[in-house]
């Protein structure tokens, strides 16, 4: 159960929240939503894959951090292997909120069911004893900000990617050292086939809507699995 | 005798002894190590804070921070605050911190702070640990690896504890021989030398170098060697102190620093421990007498400890002269502890000194007899220089008080201020602290800690010219580091119940 509330320094003056790394604070996850202004950063890291909504039929991005449900490769006891975390990992315990009704303006919630909320004095404050916001909310705000900039960019980035018809479904097979295989299925990727047959006009086009340079970081990112492949082995091997 | 170096025994089982047990061990586990002590010798239980070397003489000898932190129950030491020396007034308060001034020009560092934050304290612009100390925050979190910190910490502890966990490290994990009997006398080599020690109910115990550790008896080199003593009570002239454990509420804030504060004729220790407080008054008997310096101590429990019960606390009277060996090292006989000198806990320099003297001997271990005379002179030479320069500078925080009672007075009279003090704080109206005023290796208070001092009691900062633009980022940034860590470090109280919780969790990991 999660519990939503407009952060502020009446109601979470006192409150700390834990900034470090560990399953204990919910990183043990395999993916997270990620946002094409942070593709540069995260290809350097991890693959990003494309996934349609079921329901909505509509699509996000995901930057992989494993191969099974819990299952992330990056997470090494209290420490993140990897120097960029994806905004929506680096964000928790907060969310963007909006007004009911009215304004557009995007408020810092917090959920208060969310376990990097601290319950016994440990972790950062947010507020100073003078209900300033820390230097850690500051940056927690700014990343909010940086990534409701980007989900607002989601459905233009998508719709070009349709328009050019730029995604194709993706399989992958991961045979281990060990003989066990494992596959991910169900998730699209950017049509390399496709991107490169497209004409100056619509290279154009893509490039002016900001969109051409997201995409080749996604097609990058694919190598990444290389790595994530390793991280396997190696973990399967310490058994 | 073949002139070689190989046995070692120690005369004492107190935190001078078992640190030397330790540490010679740990790091010299070719030589073979004898401990010695009386079986009923009770510990003296003053110098129960530590600076931050510690830490790595703790790291060296291979005792674990959390199972040091628990056995001793200790605590978290980010410097000293002196309260009510300048005058006295209400807010009269500076801070000593271990963290260091940024790097830099500190005249460059000086003129920056008047121009940037003239209102701050100097201890306040020129490090974040001040504020971690007002708010009697932890200088690490539990997630940092054993020894690390934000900031930089030493530790005040339980000193019959930490002689205890000691003990047990050395016999039990090291391998240091250890022989519960009194020492009843010296059977001397031809030459002089300590050749073994008569042991009561037991056999002679041979040696090639003796190290006292005996505490003020200093059986070795003083009763048995008789080496000259040097009284410093002309510069120094506290000697007596009334001591006190005081049992706190288990809810209660842990103080981050050592607190001293100056009363008519000397001034008050206050240690925080997670389940006690040592709080000791220290006095010069020529200006006040035992009665009122009972009731001084009292007074400043009732009013800084709440809910202590007054009529149960039954202070213990010490009486100590200020001095020191003139030879330190004597023959093959090394004094470490108390048996080599004491002075006022004013600045904690008791623990330092022991592991600066077990530094000295072991990077400098005598190979052969014949090295050993050279060694000796060489360390009694440095070690009569750390002397000159504590007696020097607890000495400064008494030169800068404006305070008018008698004692106040006596103690800034020009005829008690040693020659070099003087002549220092004489260029200091023109310079700050530097380097070249303390150029040695080790220097026992550095310029830094000079600085905090000088400035933090209102000395004038004089500069000529406006800050570089350097100094002032230097400064920005201490600024933004303090609004990070005071936001990040948890209370010491937090830690500590925290790691207690956790402590029954460790102790399956490690079976």
């Amino acid at each position: 159960m999660s519990n939503h509330q407009i952060l502020n320094p009446a109601d979470h003056g006192a409150l700390r929240v834990h900034t470090g790394a560990g399953a204990q604070f919910g990183d043990a996850v395999m993916a997270c939503l990620t946002v094409p202004l942070e593709f540069r950063a995260v290809q350097g890291h991890y693959p990003i894959v494309f996934r349609r909504d079921a329901a909505s039929g509509q699509f996000s991005a995901l930057a992989m951090f494993g191969f099974d449900n819990g299952e992330n490769l990056f997470l090494d006891g209290d420490r993140w292997d990897a120097r960029y975390r994806p905004l929506a990992m680096a964000i928790q315990p907060f969310l963007i909120g909006r007004p009911a009704e009215g304004s557009d303006t995007p408020q810092v919630h917090i959920d208060m069911a969310h376990p990097r909320v601290d319950h016994g004095g440990e972790g950062t404050r947010l507020f100073d004893e003078d209900a300033r916001p820390t230097p850690v909310l500051e940056t927690m705000a700014g990343r909010l900000g940086d990534l409701d900039h980007g989900y607002r960019q989601y459905p233009a980035f998508f719709a070009a990617l349709e328009r050019h018809d730029l995604l194709e479904p993706f399989t992958l097979d991961v045979p281990l050292d060990n003989g066990a295989r494992h596959s991910l299925v169900g998730y699209h990727v950017i049509a390399e086939d496709r991107l490169a047959a497209l004409n100056g006009g619509a290279l154009g086009e893509l490039q002016l809507e900001g969109h051409l340079l997201p995409i080749y970081m996604a097609v990058a990112s694919l190598g990444r699995f290389a790595d994530l492949v390793a991280r396997k082995n190696a973990r399967v091997a310490l058994g | 005798m073949t002139g070689t170096i190989q046995r070692v025994v120690i005369v004492g089982g107190g935190t001078a002894g078992w640190l030397a047990a330790a540490l010679l061990v740990a790091r010299r586990p070719d030589l073979s190590v004898t401990l010695v002590e009386a079986p009923d010798i009770p510990a003296i239980g003053v110098g129960e804070g530590t600076w931050p070397t510690m830490r790595e003489t703790l790291a060296s000898i291979g005792i674990a921070e959390s199972e040091f932190l628990r056995e001793c129950d200790a605590s978290f030491k980010q410097g000293s605050r002196f309260d009510g020396w300048v005058d006295g007034t209400p807010g009269d308060s500076y801070l000593h911190p271990f963290s260091a001034p940024p790097q830099g020009d500190m005249r460059d560092m000086l003129a920056a702070w008047q121009s940037a934050c003239p209102d701050a304290a100097f201890a306040a612009a020129m490090t974040p640990q001040a504020a971690a100390c007002a708010r009697d925050l932890a200088p690490r979190q539990r997630a940092m690896p054993d020894y690390a910190g934000a900031l930089n910490y030493g530790y005040h502890l339980d000193a019959g504890k930490f002689a205890a966990l000691l003990a047990r490290h050395a016999t039990g994990r090291l391998g240091v021989t250890h022989i519960a009997a009194e020492v009843t006398g010296v059977i001397a080599a031809e030459d002089g030398d300590i050749a073994a020690l008569e042991l009561r109910g037991q056999p002679a115990l041979a040696g090639d170098l003796f190290l006292d550790c005996s505490g003020q008896a200093a059986i070795l080199i003083g009763g048995h060697l008789g080496g000259d003593w040097i009284d410093r009570s002309d510069v120094s002239f506290n000697d007596r102190a009334l001591a006190l454990q005081v049992p706190t509420q288990p809810d209660a804030p842990i103080a981050a620093q050592t607190v001293g504060t100056a009363h008519t004729a000397g001034w008050l220790w206050d240690i925080a421990l997670p389940t006690r407080r040592g709080i000791g008054c220290v006095y010069a008997a020529r200006f006040m007498d035992d009665d009122a310096a009972r009731q001084v101590l009292l007074d400043y429990v009732h009013a800084h400890v709440p809910g202590a019960d007054i009529d149960r606390l039954q202070p213990r009277q010490l009486t100590f002269r200020t001095g020191h060996r003139a030879r330190f090292w004597d023959r093959n006989c090394l004094a470490v502890g108390l048996s080599a000198g004491f002075i006022e806990p004013l600045e904690a320099s008791a623990i330092v000194l022991i592991e600066l003297s077990l530094n000295a001997l072991i990077e400098n271990f005598p190979a052969s007899r014949a090295a050993m005379t050279i060694h000796a002179d060489r360390f009694n030479e440095l070690f009569r220089y750390r002397w000159d320069r504590i007696v020097e500078f607890l000495k400064l925080h008494y030169a800068l008080s404006r305070r008018t009672e008698p004692y106040w007075l006596t103690q800034r009279a020009p005829e008690t201020i040693p020659p070099r003090l003087a002549q220092q704080l004489e260029l200091w109206r023109d310079q700050p602290p530097s380097s070249w005023d303390f150029p040695r290796v080790d220097e026992i208070f550095s310029a830094a800690s000079q600085q905090y001092v000088l400035y933090g009691m209102g000395w004038p900062a004089r500069t000529n010219a406006a800050p570089s633009p350097a100094a002032t980022a230097r400064l920005a940034e201490v600024r933004e580091r303090t609004r990070a860590l005071a936001a990040a470090l948890p209370a010491n109280r937090t830690y500590f119940t925290a790691a207690a919780k956790a402590a029954p969790d460790e102790r399956l990991v490690r079976t």
